[in-house]
C-alpha cells in the first residue's frame, strides 16, 4: 500500500517502511515537524530530499500528476486540521469528493452522513445547525470530524489518520476508536495508518505494527 | 552608475513582463483545454456561483450606473447641440455601445470580483487548501480555475449588454422625464442607427476584457506562496494589471475596428 525507501527530509533520518495491505499501523513521530514531513512525502506535497515513495506500488514523484490524483482517490486522509475547503459549507466539504468522482448528489448520501454523525454521538439539532455553516470558525477537532466523515464516505482502500484523537473529549475519542476499527474490519483488504506525535492518544487503537520515527 | 541602474531596472521589467505574459498565456491555455471538466457537477456548481456573485449580484449597481451615465451624456449633448435627435443617437452609440459599455463593465468587475478572486485564491493557497483538494483526488486547477475563468468571462459579457441597454433606454427615459425629449422616437432612432458591426465589436471587447480579468486575477491569486502578507499584494497586482491590460486591449480593438 505504502512503501518508503530510504526517505530523507529535513526532520527525518533515512526511513524505510512498508505498510502492507489489510494491516493497521501506528506511526509515532518524534516531533510535529517529522510528522509533517512524513505526511507531506506520502501525500505528494513535498518531495523528500532523497529516497522513493510508493503508493499502491506506484512511485508518486515520478508519475504524471493526473495519475497521482487517481491514487489519492483510493486513499482517505483525515488531516489534523480537517483539510477543509474554506469557501464551501460543511455539507459541501463532506460530499465534495464523492460528488466529484462518482456523481452522487449530496442528497443521495444525506442518510449516510447522519448515520456517521449519530455514531459519533452528535445530536440531530447540532448536526442540522452545523452542516450549513462555513467551516472556518469551527475548532480543529470538529473540522477533523468533517474530514473523517468525508473520507469514510469514499470507502477508500487505504485510510491515513493524522492525529485523529488529539483534542477530542474522552467519549468522542472512544466513539472514534470504535468507528475507525469498525471501518477497518468492515471490508477485507482495508489498510489503516494512524500517525501522531502523542503515543498516549492512540494507545487504544488496535494496530499490527508500531513504528517510531 | 545611473545608466547601469536604469539598464538593470529596464531589464528586470522586461523579464517580469515576459514572465507574466507566459504565465497568463499558460493559464488561459489550460482553461481552454480543460473546459470539458465542466461536465463534472461540482465544477459546474462553482461556475454557477461565480456567475451569480460576479454577474447577477452586480446587476442592480450596473443598472443605476447605466441610467445615470445615459442621463449625463444625453443632458450634455442637449446642452451643447440642442434637441438634435440624430446627433444624440450617434453620440450615445459612440460612447455607450462602442466604448463605455465594455470598459465600465470591466472596471466594475475588476473592482468587485478581480480583487475578491485574487484574495480568495491567495488565502486558499496559504491555508494549503489546494493540497487538500489534491489529496481528495481533485485537480485544484480544474476545480478552482476553469469555472472562474469561464464564469467571469460570461459575467463581463452579460454585464456589458445590460449596461448598454440600461444606459441607452434608462438614460433616455430619465431624460425624457426631466427634459422634453420624446423617448420612443429617440429609442427607435438609436436601434435603427446601431449597426451589427458595432454591437459585435463591443461584445468582442467584453469577451476579451472578461478573459483578461479572469486570467490575471486567478494567476495573481495562485502566485501567493506561503505568507498572508502576499494576499493584499496579489489583489493590488490583479487590479492594476487588469486595468492596464483592459485599456491597452480596448485601444487595440478600437483602432483595428474603427480606424
Amino acid at each position: 500500500m505504502i512503501r518508503l525507501e530510504g526517505i530523507i527530509t529535513e526532520n527525518i533520518a533515512p526511513l524505510s517502511i512498508e505498510i502492507k495491505k489489510s494491516s493497521a499501523y501506528k506511526i509515532i513521530a518524534a516531533s510535529e515537524d517529522a510528522k509533517k514531513d512524513l505526511l507531506d512525502a506520502i501525500l505528494g506535497i513535498r518531495k523528500p530530499v532523497s529516497g522513493r515513495v510508493f503508493l499502491f506500488d506506484r512511485e508518486i514523484y515520478s508519475i504524471p500528476a493526473r495519475e497521482c490524483l487517481n491514487l489519492f482517490r483510493r486513499t482517505g486522509v483525515v488531516l489534523s486540521d480537517g483539510g477543509t475547503i474554506s469557501n464551501i459549507k460543511v455539507w459541501e466539504n463532506i460530499t465534495l469528493p464523492l460528488w466529484y468522482h462518482s456523481g452522487k448528489k449530496p442528497a443521495d448520501v444525506e442518510d449516510s452522513i447522519i448515520e456517521v454523525y449519530k455514531q459519533l454521538g452528535v445530536s440531530r439539532s447540532y448536526f442540522s445547525e452545523h452542516i450549513g455553516r462555513l467551516p472556518g470558525p469551527l475548532p480543529a477537532h470538529e473540522k477533523r470530524i468533517i474530514g473523517l466523515v468525508r473520507a469514510l464516505l469514499m470507502e477508500p482502500e487505504l485510510m491515513i489518520y493524522d492525529s485523529l484523537l488529539e483534542g477530542m473529549g474522552h467519549e468522542t475519542a472512544e466513539r472514534l476508536e470504535r468507528l475507525t476499527a469498525k471501518f477497518h474490519a468492515e471490508k477485507p483488504g482495508r489498510t489503516s495508518v494512524y500517525i501522531t506525535t502523542n503515543e498516549l492518544s492512540v494507545k487504544n487503537m488496535q494496530a499490527d505494527v508500531v513504528v517510531r520515527i | 552608475m545611473s545608466p547601469l541602474i536604469n539598464a538593470r531596472g529596464i531589464g528586470g521589467s522586461i523579464i517580469n513582463i515576459g514572465r507574466y505574459a507566459k504565465g497568463y498565456y499558460e493559464l488561459f491555455g489550460y482553461s481552454l483545454k480543460n473546459l470539458p471538466v465542466l461536465k463534472i457537477s461540482p465544477v459546474r456548481s462553482v461556475l454557477y456561483k461565480q456567475i451569480y456573485f460576479t454577474g447577477v449580484e452586480a446587476l442592480s449597481k450596473i443598472a443605476l450606473l447605466g441610467m445615470l451615465i445615459g442621463l449625463v451624456i444625453i443632458t450634455q449633448i442637449t446642452n451643447l447641440a440642442g434637441s438634435n435627435a440624430v446627433l444624440t443617437e450617434k453620440i450615445l452609440i459612440w460612447t455607450v455601445v462602442r466604448e463605455l459599455g465594455p470598459l465600465l463593465a470591466a472596471i466594475i468587475i475588476i473592482a468587485r470580483s478581480g480583487t475578491a478572486i485574487a484574495s480568495e485564491l491567495g488565502a486558499m493557497k496559504v491555508n494549503r487548501e489546494l493540497d487538500h483538494l489534491r489529496i481528495m483526488g481533485i485537480d485544484p486547477m480544474d476545480y478552482l480555475l476553469v469555472p472562474r475563468v469561464l464564469g467571469i468571462t460570461v459575467s463581463v459579457f452579460i454585464i456589458t449588454l445590460y449596461f448598454q441597454l440600461t444606459a441607452v433606454a434608462g438614460g433616455l427615459a430619465l431624460t425624457s422625464l426631466i427634459m422634453d425629449i420624446p423617448f420612443l422616437q429617440h429609442l427607435k432612432g438609436i436601434f435603427l442607427a446601431l449597426s451589427f458591426f458595432e454591437v459585435a465589436v463591443s461584445l468582442l471587447k467584453s469577451l476579451v476584457f472578461g478573459l483578461l480579468i479572469a486570467v490575471i486575477s486567478c494567476y495573481q491569486g495562485l502566485s501567493v506562496r506561503d505568507s498572508i502578507t502576499e494576499i493584499p499584494q496579489a489583489a493590488t497586482k490583479a487590479v492594476m494589471q487588469s486595468l492596464f491590460l483592459v485599456f491597452i486591449f480596448d485601444g487595440i480593438i478600437t483602432f483595428i475596428a474603427f480606424i
